[in-house]
């Protein structure tokens, strides 16, 4: 018995050495090959961003083919994240030192990001891309900083009111222009079956957007002071979350936990006659709804009846450059230049035909962007929100601020928890907005 | 201890890795919560316990440590009847119950992300298959997940439907393991099916069905992904457990000391739970 354990005992180590040198003389041949794949991947920029759409993936994987082919020092090669895990992604990144070379960002996430000590100014970049095409002011107010521009935009996104124009018709509704005729359209569009409007109010982002957009034309889009300090509790925020309440009771009945999605699919299936959202309503509008592209009315955010002016919510979408080499920024300020060139920008906005909107008033971008069917079948719609986006807002950033601590804030969806308040907890607005402001001056502290 | 030497050297990677994996997150996590750090790899000073002060005395803590305990509790026993009503059908002999094998894992095969997104549609109030079904027979569904009042609940429910299949599995694996001429020997002694199954069956499972609700539970305490990705922790805090409050602190709030902090103090709330199962709940030996 003794000696079949040694036996065995022998025949297990001779078996793991002899494995064991299969995997090291197996492993020569594969470093080599790892280190030139190594070469050959550090070569590259590495690029996150969250547009996780298979269509838009498709897209911009076509985009940095194109660019590689034009034989770069330093090709492109995309990954994709999740939106709701980047703020981990890249906290880690930054912890291990494995940033990507350039980080796609909104805003508030790219506060976030300097936070964290990532990120170059791309200014000589951005004053560039602005001489030769004429950038939206809009679209770098919110990532410059004393001077400098902490990224480079790419593409806007801007809400509008929506609607189905059958339906408006029927009722005898023109398309509302002030607060007052919104929620006169939303009781009149209320029938049995049918909201009058459809609006997120679950505890994300979306409600976030949406309702901001109505603050911003109820003159309460300015959540701080002159010196960054937290004023959300304002009478003018209290007629914003009371009038975003009043709109809600003409919105199903589950808006509570309503997201992007759900305003959209209850517009398009003819179970709401409203919805305020981005463009990205355009595409699927004709195979969801069944109906004509005609029937897709859109107009400006309806605006307060005293002391409203137009606005929207606007994201400039942009790219950080995190990389701590020189000439790898050097490599994605090229790409961004290459990027910017009309045939090349027409392919990467149409990525979202509708959505992503160009952050130029170049003619020769517009012109190309509008080859698309998708924009061609909407032009009333596409013009409008390439005005909104002369005159869009994002909170923290209106009348030339820069809360760099903004993230702290838009990351807990304050404001959507205020209207959860009001709206399901029935909470009155005045002591909601207090609750509100309080979480702030604590996000900030 | 020459002769260990193979078990240890076998088991040292393992360890190795454990220690790596697990020992230093867990002893970075508890350094972070005696910082100030707020967003993850941020400047941060040393402030002893006064981050976890902080923790304690705020409510929404206490808040979601009490619906965690409802989570855990409900959905305990919620699996227990549908795992143990879904094993003893599939004990038995129709051909629907050699099938059954199969389909009823289906929920738990399905990734937590479709699940989330399935039930949403199905109950959503404008194109929700449940809703309109239910409503054409005059019930009303409301808001399930928007109502404060049961949408911690619902996501009971859902987190239910897609665990059960794995307690059933191992309840009916436990089943099976009952000897035959046991229950045989019950039946002659006069004993009919109820008091076979809790005189019997149930004391010889007890040991599994034990293991099952420790680890359960603990697996349960942690689910973070369904509740998340269905309500984010509203309405109004109103499905805010433990494990989204603290991702809450540390990817909403940024402030990631406290919500290492936090996840401290729930490691020992846990410890000190698990410890007074095995202490007082574990079935007897001799049972």
């Amino acid at each position: 018995m003794k000696f079949k354990r040694g036996k065995s005992l022998a025949v297990l180590i001779a078996g793991v050495v002899g494995l064991s040198a299969c995997a090291a003389g197996g492993s020569t041949e594969t470093a080599e090959t790892d280190d030139t794949a190594q070469a050959e991947i550090n070569e590259s920029l590495t690029i996150w961003h969250m547009e996780n759409t298979p269509q838009r993936v498709a897209a911009w994987g076509a985009i940095a083919d194109e660019y590689n082919s034009t034989g770069p020092e330093y090709p492109v090669e995309f990954q994709v994240q999740e939106w709701d895990s980047i703020y981990a992604s890249i906290a880690a990144a930054a912890q291990s030192g494995t940033q990507p070379d350039v980080l796609f960002a909104i805003p508030d996430f790219a506060t976030y990001v300097r936070n964290l000590g990532l990120g170059y100014p791309v200014t000589e970049t951005v004053d560039s891309l602005d001489s030769a095409h004429g950038l939206y002011p809009a679209s770098m107010a919110a990532y410059t900083e004393d001077g400098d521009v902490w990224a480079v935009p790419l593409y806007g996104m801007v809400q509008v009111l929506w609607y189905n124009t059958q339906m408006l018709e029927a009722a005898g509704v023109e398309a509302p222009a002030t607060w007052s005729e919104l929620l006169a359209a939303a009781e009149t569009l209320t029938v049995d079956g049918v909201s009058g409007i459809a609006l997120p109010a679950g505890k994300n982002l979306a409600s976030d957007q949406v309702a901001y957009s109505l603050m911003l034309t109820g003159g309460a889009g300015n959540w701080f002071t002159e010196d960054g300090q937290a004023n959300f509790n304002t009478a003018e925020v209290v007629d914003a979350i009371d009038f975003y309440n009043d709109l809600l009771q003409f919105s199903p009945a589950d808006s509570g936990n309503y997201a992007w999605g759900e305003p959209q699919a209850a517009l398009n299936n003819g179970s709401a006659a409203m919805a305020i959202e981005k463009g990205q309503y355009l595409p699927p509008w004709v195979a969801e709804s069944g109906l004509e592209p005609g029937d897709l009315g859109c107009a400006p955010i309806p605006v307060k009846d005293n002391g409203g002016e137009a606005g929207s919510i606007y994201y400039s979408n942009a790219a950080m450059v995190l990389s701590d080499d020189e000439s790898r920024r050097a490599g994605a300020s090229e790409f961004f230049t290459w990027l910017m060139e009309p045939a090349n920008y027409s392919s990467f906005l149409h990525a979202e035909p509708g959505l992503f909107l160009p952050v130029t008033g170049n003619d020769a971008h517009i012109e190309e962007w509008r080859t698309n069917e998708t924009i061609a079948t909407y032009p009333e719609c596409v013009d409008l929100m390439l005005e909104l986006s002369t005159v869009g807002g994002l909170f923290g950033f209106v009348d030339g601020q820069y809360i760099s601590r903004i993230g702290d804030i838009s990351g807990q969806n304050i404001l959507a928890q205020v209207i959860q308040r009001a709206y399901i907890e029935g909470e009155a607005a005045e002591s909601a907005v207090a609750w509100g402001q309080q979480e702030m001056e604590d996000a900030l502290r | 201890m020459k002769k260990h030497l193979l078990g240890f050297s076998l088991v040292t990677p393992v360890m190795v890795i454990m220690l790596v994996a697990i020992g230093l997150p867990l002893i970075n996590s508890v350094w972070i919560s005696f910082q100030d750090q707020r967003v993850i790899g941020g400047e941060s000073e040393f402030v002893g316990f006064e981050t976890y002060v902080r923790i304690l005395l705020d409510s929404s803590f206490w808040s979601a440590l009490g619906r965690s305990g409802t989570w855990v509790v409900v959905n305990l026993i919620v699996q227990t009847l549908l795992a143990f009503s879904a094993a003893l059908l599939l004990q038995s002999k129709g051909w629907w119950a050699k099938s059954a094998r199969v389909w009823v894992m289906l929920p738990w095969v399905i990734p937590t992300i479709s699940v989330t997104i399935i039930w949403q549609w199905m109950l959503n109030s404008n194109y929700g298959v449940i809703h309109w079904a239910l409503g054409e027979v005059g019930i009303d569904l409301g808001s399930p997940f928007s109502d404060p009042g049961v949408a911690l609940f619902s996501i009971i429910l859902v987190n239910s439907w897609h665990w059960f299949p794995l307690a059933t599995v191992v309840i009916y694996g436990a089943l099976a393991t009952v000897p035959e001429e046991t229950l045989e020997a019950a039946r002659i002694d006069g004993a009919n099916n109820r008091q076979t199954f809790f005189a019997v069956t149930l004391p010889l499972i007890n040991p599994i069905l034990f293991a099952l609700g420790l680890v359960g539970s603990l697996w349960s305490f942690n689910v973070l992904d369904s509740i998340y990705l269905i309500t984010e922790g509203g309405p109004v805090e109103a499905t805010t457990t433990v494990p989204v409050y603290i991702y809450n602190t540390a990817f909403g709030a940024f402030r990631s000391s406290e919500a290492a902090a936090a996840s401290v103090l729930t490691v020992l709330v846990l410890v000190t739970v698990a410890m007074l199962m095995v202490r007082f709940a574990r079935p007897k030996e001799d049972s």
